[in-house]
């Protein structure tokens, strides 16, 4: 089984009866998302700013969790004071494999805020928990993802620099995850459309619109029957 | 013989649709001394219990003195609660299309074929005659055709656009029809005036009042008693009257009475009631025998009064208000929200279609044919939003779609048909509207393409008519497609291998385009004398093909997202110098 916990924004907590995991605990408007003694062992930043790592040193510090990112990422972090044996570089397509978690980067690219420039958003395919997660953190391409098998897509549909409900749609209709989790709304409007969207274009993928707070759990009955509840 | 005439009049004016607005009696009393040369005097009218209902307030109207030839005469007020003639006139604007009831506006752009249905019914038991019915016909009109009467005779001015229907009468129940058929057309949406009807009439013999009315008068007429003694003591006493007059007179009473020689009351010896009508110089006598000494002193009691007769008519007019007729019209807007769309993309697309009442009709039904093209993904049914008169419609409504698929390579019909309004969310008023929602999905549209996605709209009144209708042109609305370049690039690199006569040639495919690329072939060239080995990461295996000069290997890609990148490195074996030819990539 693996419960995958929203905290809002881009940032999820999956956690399943190995380990757990913690994705861009971003910091917005000053503010971080998931409190400093948050206990994980692994954290993932698909990117160098902070509304992808936020306060990831703090946590890993509290928890002693790993810190996984690209080059670039692990150097912010690495500024911030992070312990340089908890840092692990991804490398695209290198997966890191740990008991219960394998998580395979791939290079995808996220816009600057302010200059527009692109710049390496990792994409993550996570195995965990009997599941396969597709998490795109604050992409603006999907790469390969089209063409991955995925139990559940989390993506975002904010637009400007990541993805618009467009490309999270189309994605959607593509890969054909069981779940599209949307993420990175910079309204409420756009996650309803992800999901009438998705309900209306994709055949096989329901659309989950999660609240901050909310907690999913996904699990294989009987080994092979798709299963979710939502808190 | 006097004549007592009572002419009296109603008025009446109907309603737009035939109901009763008001009906107003008044009556002229008039008294014609009908004589050549005698006066009558005394003249009382007698209305005794019959002035129920009128303005007259007491039962003895006195008219004094009336010279020959004259006239008196009193108006008077009559209560009625209906005329004696009914007018019913039924507007009916589609009269190609069977309803129960008549249909009550002219649809917008259509030419109408009305049909002017005018009724008279004799409601009382004389007949009527001096039917005259006057119907003016609006402007709006053309092909004006008396299509059938039941009497008398009918015919259309069109220099004056009235129809005169006249010439006939209506028995005591019965009624009498006119049928006019027209062709309406309008011009704007403004409501129209379907022209009046004034009818007049006469009713002879026919009053609204219960008056029965009777008279009394004098006029030049002699009486008195003739004493004749035949024998001593005996004397013959005759009572004589004469009408003087040239007119018929009524002798109602004649009494005569004797004194007593020696005094007492007087006895009565002539007490007759003969109600005898006299002619002009006519007379009239009675005698009686009586004993007395000296000229019986008598006296005598007569009472007559001219004759009359009572002529009465009703004279009527009917004025129907003329009925306003709507017109129904309707507009609509079609927005796609993107309008455009970057080609060779999937793109949802929300579309709203908008049909406003723009006439001055209620609206029963809305039809929406939208065609949409290939290349999108219709909607389903459970994501169509529908909103009437600004709220949201949870009412029944027939959707259908054609083909009844979601295949985005096939255009499709959407039809949306809200139909019974009146009898849901009440009918729709001017200046409401029908709106509908739902998204498709831009289905890697082409740039070279053009993606037209023309509507049509209809609307209809309650009962159903003629069909009011808008639409687009044939190629109208067309999705935008914008082109989004495709770049994709491909770099090799050739590198030294491990052993001798091995090389590594790293192939790096790369969508570096706003697109995603689809059906991506990658053909790449070993020289003769090397052979493929292996390939990293082997899932990227190529597909070898024997050439003059070597082999070409070929990868093949069904999709290609933007930033999608391929990374192969192919080994390969062989003797003699590795030749670098530049990898060929093409896609769609």
């Amino acid at each position: 089984m693996l419960r995958i916990r929203y905290f809002g924004h881009s940032t999820f907590a999956l956690e399943s009866a190995e380990t757990s995991l913690l994705l861009n605990p971003g910091i917005w408007d000053g503010e971080p998302v998931v409190p400093d003694d948050f206990d994980v062992r692994v954290i993932a930043l698909t990117h160098h700013m902070d509304d992808a790592v936020g306060n990831a040193t703090a946590i890993a510090e509290n928890s002693k969790a790993w810190i996984l990112g690209n080059e670039r990422t692990i150097e912010r972090v690495r500024e911030q004071g992070g312990r340089p044996w908890l840092l692990h570089v991804l490398r695209p397509e290198e997966p890191y494999t740990i008991p219960g978690l394998s998580i395979t980067p791939y290079s995808l690219q996220r816009a600057d805020p302010d200059t527009g420039e692109r710049f390496e958003n990792l994409g993550l395919y996570i195995e965990m928990g009997s599941m396969r997660v597709g998490y795109l953190g604050d992409t603006v391409v999907r790469g390969p993802f089209g063409q991955l098998e995925m139990d559940i897509l989390i993506t975002p549909v904010g637009g400007g620099d990541v993805f618009p409900i467009k490309d999270a749609v189309s994605l959607c209709i593509d890969a054909a995850p069981r779940l599209g989790i949307p993420a990175r709304a910079s309204s409420p409007d756009q996650v309803s459309k992800f999901a009438k969207y998705v309900d209306q274009f994709s055949s096989s993928t329901v659309p989950m619109v999660m609240e901050p707070g909310q907690v999913l759990e996904v699990m294989w009955a009987a080994g092979n029957e798709f299963r979710y509840t939502l808190s | 013989m006097v004549v007592i005439d009572l002419e009296e009049s109603e008025k009446t004016v109907i309603g737009e649709l035939s109901e009763l607005q008001s009906a107003e009696a008044t009556g002229v009393l008039s008294i014609n001394n009908v004589s050549e040369q005698n006066r009558i005097w005394n003249v009382r009218v007698l209305l005794d219990d019959t002035r129920g209902r009128t303005t007259f307030e007491e039962d003895v109207l006195h008219a004094g003195e009336i010279d020959a030839g004259s006239q008196w005469r009193t108006e008077y007020g009559i209560e009625i609660d209906a005329p004696v003639l009914t007018l019913t006139e039924v507007y009916d604007t589609c009269s190609t299309v069977e309803s129960e009831k008549p249909h009550w506006a002219y649809a917008f752009g259509k030419e109408n074929p009305v049909r002017i249905t005018i009724t008279v019914k004799n409601e009382c038991d004389g007949q009527i005659d001096d039917i005259a019915v006057t119907k003016w016909i609006p402007p709006e009109l053309d092909n004006v055709v008396i299509e059938s009467m039941e009497s008398g005779n009918a015919n259309y001015d069109p220099e004056n656009r009235q129809v005169v229907w006249n010439d006939f009468i209506v028995y005591p129940g019965e009624s009498s029809t006119l049928v006019i058929t027209a062709t309406a057309t309008v011009e704007d949406s403004s409501p129209k005036d379907a022209g009046k009807i004034l009818v007049t009439y006469r009713a002879e013999g026919q009053q609204r009042s219960v008056l029965a009315p009777d008279m009394t008068a004098l006029t030049d007429f002699l009486t008195g008693i003739d004493t004749a003694e035949t024998e001593p003591n005996q004397w013959e006493c005759t009572l004589e009257c004469s009408n003087e007059s040239d007119l018929m007179v009524r002798l109602d009473r004649a009494e005569a009475y004797v004194e007593p020689e020696g005094g007492g009351e007087k006895v009565k010896m002539i007490d007759e009631a003969p109600a005898l009508e006299m002619e002009p110089n006519a007379e009239w006598s009675k005698m009686f025998e009586i004993e007395s000494k000296s000229p019986p002193r008598c006296t005598h009691d007569v009472v007559y009064t001219p004759m009359r007769t009572v002529t009465k008519r009703v004279l009527g007019t009917i004025e129907k208000v003329p009925q306003t007729i709507p017109v129904y019209q309707i507009d609509y807007m079609k927005e796609f929200d993107p309008p455009s769309v970057a080609s060779f993309d999937k793109t949802p697309v929300e579309v709203t279609v908008e049909v406003k009442n723009v006439g001055s009709a209620r609206l029963n039904e809305v039809t929406v044919e939208d065609h949409l093209p290939d290349d999108v993904m219709p909607p389903k049914r459970e994501h169509i939003t529908v909103w009437v008169k600004g709220e949201e419609y949870t009412g029944d409504y027939e959707f259908s779609i054609e083909p009844d698929d979601q295949d985005p390579e096939k255009p499709h019909t959407l039809t949306f048909r809200i139909t019974g309004l009146k009898d849901t969310v009440g009918e729709l008023e001017p200046g409401e509207s029908i709106k509908i929602n739902y998204a498709i999905m831009a289905w890697r549209n082409r740039p070279e393409k053009e993606y037209p996605s023309p509507i049509h709209c209809t609307a209809n009144t309650y009962p159903a008519g003629l069909i009011t209708e808008i639409g687009s042109a044939p190629d109208g609305h067309k999705l935008g497609v914008i082109y989004k370049k495709r770049r994709i690039a491909v770099k090799k690199g050739i590198n030294r291998g491990a052993g001798a006569g091995e090389y590594d040639v790293v192939i790096v495919v790369e969508n570096k385009g706003e697109v995603t690329v689809e059906n991506v072939v990658v053909r790449d060239w070993i020289p003769a004398g090397f052979e493929f080995q292996s390939v990293d990461p082997p899932e990227e295996e190529p597909s070898l093909q024997s050439a003059e000069d070597g082999t070409d290997l070929i990868w093949r890609w069904a999709r290609m997202s933007p930033g999608d990148k391929k990374k192969m490195v192919v080994h390969v074996r062989g003797e003699g110098e590795y030749e670098r030819r530049e990898p060929v990539v093409t896609s769609d």
